[in-house]
């Protein structure tokens, strides 16, 4: 397949993405769109390591967390300016991930997935019960918005830092060391005996991940402008790897699409009323069971199969 | 001093026996079928629900109900494992992981239109208080913590003493070679699924009347579960016994030393100490 | 520059819409309601939202809102938010954006308000809010935003007070203290306790999901206190009440829970209750009640069959106080006006919760309504109303308006 050809979905969904503040007339679903871009980026992030490491953490939303009180915090403290502490929040989160993954990658499969578990809980515990630093369970309110909370220029900014940031994904999934964080999901005893440390990129992947998280959940908090712990839980981190696994893990398309899936499809299901919890796990086992490899993966398999027959009428 | 620790211990030790409890479900079968099976709290729960359901609005004496919701509990328990883990079974182990994480909704939710958002007790009538010295213990609590030793044990003998046990402890500990074995894997799930469901549904019952069952309950023990699992080592029986032991006295102790808004962190990072030193867990073989 | 043309015709469309309606009296006003109908926040918003519904219908079949010659008959669209602040946000921005509601109501549960409560001023719309009981929700002076509940520690100085009062010198406090407005609660309790000279000597903590009890109960038996005083959600309290008697503690106990006393029997026996007090707002209890209580206490449990819970009546109460606000405003559409009618609302005489009103009015100057306090005690399987906390809610109202 040549370059362009790959690149115009791409440039096409761009394109509509940029036009969807003027195609909505309907405030909410903008502000929904707002919220899927931000999930794009902590999806994004939630893919390093769970789709292309093939390590599942359930952390994500807690780094989220660190990254949304740490810019708050910043900025009401030391009355920072907001672009400022936004860009410190992913530095801070990348300090609280290289913490946590030391000993979390020490072990692998689900006891990986349930230390990162655990921090998500405990980072959770200590918002909530340290409260002369971050109001507790009560929340912070008030949270600055930028350019006035006009939400157009926050879709685009959203809009602008998702699109970077999954063209920095591509490129990172591209690199060499891409190619080792591969190698390492399929076979982690193969990478070690050829000699290169997985740990370091198994670690690299997993600090990255968290500071995506890190500006998500700040972005997340200037948007919103409150804050409370309950946001970070563990609840949302399933949300994250709902996102990949819908979407389609270890593409670089999965995150975007499966980050408006756990945004909208909540939302969507609000007409069930009581029965929302029960339908929308149905759906889940339902997707997971008839599309394995995520929407992504079903249209590229589809796409392969028409482009096959094609070549094969017209040979 | 002495005795607050023995009491401490004492007090640890009935939500150590629920625990265990739901930590051997799990741990069968994730040795046995490497599922981390998240919907098992919920599933356990509804066991409870349904006992609570058949004392208080059938009338029926808790000792009826208690079989009626067991054989429930596993009817939903092997319904889950046909309907939705089976297909997902050669799937990569993500998978199964989500479709756990849809049926923990979902049971969740089912628990919720069946039983409402109140909390429920299961009455038992009894609330007698066993003194002995400085140390008290209420009878209900003495019986659920007996209770779980029975199971234990039970589920021990059952193991290691009967044919199908030892096929499923073969497999648990290496599949591979359980197959060349000519152990038969294609009814093992399903034996494995009752034994663990009727496990959890045990715990659920002893929650539900010491305690009580509310919404989001079964979901905080099944993270508690997967702490024993981490704790005592993967796949290991005895490992989630002690494991489970250990983590409900640490956190009564820990409550009661040095910290109870602090109580879970400190059980967690216990968890995460022992990973650091011991990956294999306290019991766990080395791998 | 203004159109001549266009201004007749605008003049003539308005008139013949003014025309239009004069004829059609019978119009329609949609309110939302957003307040967790699932999950554990359910406990306190699911009878919220029924408590509106009924309120609705009890309006609309006396004859729904009277503004001007219209007619307005009352429709409720309830959304879920599970008390969660992102998906409270999502409920009330669909319920403004899409649904084009202009007036919300429920509120439970602290976080999920506190996150509504940050953006609604910048919205044309009304938001009434209910049991959620964090006081910072009304110390930001947002101007279209009343609250029926007073806030906790309102309510925990007049319960330090009664301690204080009772000649317990040394309180044991285990509670769910990483809420913010039970610690408030406590803080209150303890600046009364201290003129006393009275001291708290411990502060426990329960979470949401803690049924066992005894670790921490345990510690305390072991520092000796005069008394304990329990502050949490009904769901854990019972089960503090319970197992201190098995733990063989015979001191008194107080406590800030709110709980029926069926929500307390699931758990204890009424033994193990006996003496026990609760000292909050007065809101529902039947021995207690008054004649609006005891009809609307009889009317949800035939409509829902079940019983109300205690604080239900908050949100049946932001009805008639919106009710009655429309018709003073004279509009529906003016949310500013209604807004400000309801600071200036006298206490209408449906309500069900005993409102203290301030300089005669519902809502004081923050948009917060204070309810009287009483102790109440567990006597013979039932609380019995003893006596009225002392209890200022003009001079609460005034320490509320130097907040930020």
């Amino acid at each position: 397949m040549n370059k362009s050809l790959h690149l115009l979905p791409w440039l096409l969904g761009l394109a509509v993405l940029a036009m969807l503040p003027q195609l909505i007339t309907v405030k909410y679903y903008l502000h929904l769109s707002i919220l899927a871009l931000i999930w794009v980026i902590v999806a994004q992030g939630q893919n390093l390591i769970q789709g292309f490491t093939g390590y599942v953490s359930i952390v994500q939303a807690g780094f989220m967390g660190i990254g949304a009180y740490a810019s708050t915090l910043i900025g009401l403290n030391f009355q920072w300016p907001l672009w400022l502490t936004m860009m410190l929040a992913p530095l801070i989160t990348a300090l609280f991930a290289l913490a946590t993954g030391y000993p979390s990658l020490r072990v692998k499969g689900h006891y990986f997935a349930i230390v990162t578990l655990a921090f998500n809980l405990i980072i959770v515990i200590v918002l909530v019960n340290y409260s002369e630093l971050t109001k507790g369970e009560a929340g912070i309110s008030n949270i600055p918005k930028p350019w006035g909370g006009s939400r157009e220029a926050f879709y685009y900014l959203a809009l602008a830092l998702a699109a970077s940031l999954t063209l920095l994904a591509a490129l990172i999934a591209r690199s060499r060391v891409g190619e080792i964080l591969l190698a390492i999901r399929q076979n982690e005893d193969f990478v070690a005996a050829i000699g290169i440390s997985a740990w370091k990129y198994k670690l690299f992947a997993f600090v990255i991940s968290a500071m995506y998280a890190g500006l998500g959940g700040a972005l997340y908090a200037h948007f919103q402008g409150f804050i409370n712990p309950e946001i970070f839980g563990v609840a949302q981190s399933l949300d994250a790897i709902l996102a990949v696994i819908l979407g389609g893990s270890g593409t670089i398309a999965g995150p975007v699409i499966g980050a408006f899936l756990v945004v909208f499809l909540p939302e969507i299901l609000r007409f069930a009323d009581s029965f929302r919890l029960i339908l929308y796990g149905l759906i889940l086992v339902l997707a997971t069971i008839f599309m394995p490899i995520g929407i992504v993966g079903i249209a590229k398999s589809a796409f392969a199969r028409m482009t096959r027959r094609g070549g094969q009428h017209g040979g | 001093m002495l005795i607050e620790i023995l009491q401490q211990t004492i007090n640890g030790l009935a939500i150590g026996g629920v625990y265990v409890l739901i930590a051997l479900g799990l741990t069968t079968v994730f040795g046995i079928l490497g599922i981390a099976h998240f919907a098992h709290g919920s599933i356990s729960m509804f066991g409870g629900y349904l006992t609570f359901f058949l004392v208080t609005a059938q009338g029926l004496p808790v000792l009826a109900a208690i079989p009626l919701a067991l054989l429930a509990g596993i009817l939903l328990g092997l319904l889950v494992e046909i309907l939705a883990y089976r297909p997902v079974r050669n799937a990569n182990h993500i998978n199964a992981f989500i479709v756990a994480l849809g049926l923990t909704m979902m049971v969740e939710g089912l628990n919720l239109q069946l039983f409402g958002h109140e909390q429920v007790v299961i009455p038992t009538g009894l609330s007698k208080v066993f003194r002995l010295g400085g140390i008290t213990v209420p009878e209900l609590r003495l019986y659920v913590i007996l209770a779980a030793i029975l199971l234990v044990v039970a589920m021990m003998i059952f193991v290691e003493r009967t044919k199908t046990g030892q096929a499923i402890r073969a497999v648990a500990e290496n599949r591979d070679a359980a197959i060349l074995m000519g152990v038969n894997v294609k009814t093992i799930p399903l034996i494995v699924f009752s034994m663990s469901t009727a496990l959890g549904v045990a715990a659920g019952i002893m929650v539900g009347a010491l305690f009580a069952i509310a919404p989001g309950i079964g979901e905080g023990l099944v993270v508690k579960g997967f702490a024993v699992l981490i704790l005592g080592g993967l796949g290991s029986f005895p490992g989630a016994i002690l494991g489970g032991t250990v983590l409900g006295i640490t956190e009564s102790i820990a409550a009661g030393f040095i910290s109870s808004a602090y109580k879970d962190v400190i059980a967690f990072v216990v968890m995460i100490l022992v990973l650091l030193f011991r990956p294999q867990g306290l019991l766990g073989r080395a791998p | 520059m203004p159109n001549p043309k266009l201004t007749r015709a605008c003049a003539a469309l308005a008139l013949s819409l003014v025309a239009g309606t004069a004829l059609a009296a019978e119009k329609k006003l949609t309110i939302g309601v957003a307040d967790a109908l699932t999950g554990g926040g359910a406990v306190y918003g699911l009878p919220q939202a029924n408590a509106v519904k009924m309120a609705a219908e009890e309006i609309n079949a006396a004859g729904g809102i009277k503004v001007g010659a219209d007619n307005y008959k009352l429709d409720v669209i309830a959304y879920d938010d599970k008390a969660n602040p992102t998906e409270a946000t999502n409920a009330v921005r669909k319920l403004i954006d899409r649904d084009g509601v202009k007036y919300i109501l429920g509120f439970c549960c602290s976080g999920s308000t506190s996150a509504v409560a940050s953006f609604i001023g910048n919205e044309k719309a009304v938001m009434l809010v209910g049991n959620a009981a964090e006081r910072s929700i009304t110390t930001k002076k947002i101007p279209n935003l009343v609250r029926t509940r007073p806030p906790a520690d309102y309510t925990g100085q007049a319960a330090g007070t009664f301690i204080a009062r009772k000649g317990q010198k040394r309180i044991a406090v285990l509670g769910a203290l990483d809420v913010g407005f039970y610690a408030q609660y406590v803080d209150s309790v303890e600046r009364e306790l201290k003129k006393a000279g009275g001291e708290i000597i411990a502060r426990e903590v329960f979470s949401l999901k803690d049924r066992d009890m005894t670790p921490q109960l345990t510690k305390i038996r072991g520092l000796n206190p005069d008394a304990i005083l329990v502050v949490g959600y009904v769901e854990p309290a019972a089960f503090v009440y319970r197992q201190a008697v098995e733990l063989g503690m015979k001191i008194p106990r107080y406590g800030f829970t709110s709980g029926s006393e069926e929500q307390f029997l699931r758990v204890t026996t009424s033994e193990q209750m006996e003496g026990v007090w609760d000292l909050r707002p007065t809101e529902l209890t039947l021995l207690s009640a008054s004649k609006n209580g005891v009809a609307y206490h009889a009317n949800y449990t035939k409509k829902f069959n079940a019983s109300p819970s205690p604080s239900s009546p908050y949100a049946y109460d932001q009805v008639y106080a919106l009710k009655a606000a429309i018709e003073a405003a004279g509009t529906v559409d003016n949310t500013e006006a209604v807004a400000k009618a309801l600071r200036n609302l006298p206490v209408p005489s449906q309500v069900v919760m005993q409102y203290q009103p301030v300089d005669g009015k519902m809502f004081d100057s923050n948009g917060q309504a204070y309810t009287s306090n009483g102790a109440f005690q567990w006597q013979k399987g039932q609380w019995v109303f003893v006596e009225d906390l002392p209890s200022d809610s003009k001079a609460y109202s005034q320490f509320l308006s130097t907040l930020n």
